[in-house]
């Protein structure tokens, strides 16, 4: 909810108008996911998959990966401790 | 909801520490929120209890916002902190809104919700909280941690 989630929300919206299908969300300064942004994150990640592609999710905060798996949310998503680790996934 | 679901933990032993109304609109949440995590930290509440707190009281002020109020900035949503000696705290959140059966709201762990883009913000408040009620007609949330 606010603007951070608008923010997240843009961002998707123009990754899926584009070509791009493998995306690497860095969320290190993200302290806290309400389920807004949960929600959000689904759906792009579904949108992301039927195009063939994935989203990995890099440096979530303990509280975030707390939070995704309270909502049994966690295990759709790959987690990596930086972004080079989570790019070098998609080769 | 048990007769006496007040039981070992009574009322007249909370302190009011915030009471307070705003205008429905998504843009004091972020405010609000931030006000009551600032009162955590002064009463000293260790940190993962004050994330969960918080995360739990954004959901139900969403909710109140959102869903009871419709966005409507002429509406007002009511915010009330307490605690005891004990160190508990209660939180209630009152929307003016027709409220809702919390008993309705589906699983949003059952696989056919999983990648669902909304339904987890009560669920979410119930496994962040010790205890949770819905009072009134389902337009007002209690959400105790101990």
């Amino acid at each position: 909810m606010g603007p951070a989630v608008d923010g997240l929300r843009q961002v998707f919206e123009e990754s899926l108008g584009g070509a791009d299908t493998r995306i690497v969300l860095n969320l290190a300064e993200v302290s806290m996911i309400d389920s807004t942004g949960i929600g959000l994150l689904v759906r792009f990640l579904a949108s992301t998959k039927q195009r063939g592609g994935n989203i990995k999710l890099v440096q979530p905060s303990k509280f975030a990966v707390q939070t995704l798996r309270l909502v049994g949310v966690l295990n759709l998503f790959e987690v990596f401790e930086n972004d080079d680790a989570a790019v070098e996934s998609f080769t | 909801m048990p007769p006496d679901s007040n039981a070992g933990r009574p009322e007249n032993e909370l302190s009011e520490v915030l009471n307070i109304g705003f205008p429905a609109d998504p843009e004091a949440i972020g405010a609000v929120a931030d006000a009551i995590t600032e009162i955590l930290i002064q009463l000293r509440v260790p940190e993962q209890k004050r994330l969960e707190i918080g995360l739990a009281v954004q959901e139900a002020l969403v909710n109140a916002v959102v869903h009871g109020c419709k966005s409507d900035p002429s509406k007002e949503v009511r915010c009330r902190l307490q605690s005891d000696p004990l160190g508990r705290i209660v939180i209630t959140v009152t929307d003016p809104g027709p409220g809702f059966s919390p008993d309705l709201l589906s699983d949003p762990k059952r696989q056919e919700n999983v990648y669902a883009d909304h339904g987890r913000g009560v669920y979410l408040i119930r496994q962040l909280m010790d205890e949770v009620s819905f009072e009134r007609r389902g337009n007002e949330i209690r959400m105790w941690k101990y």
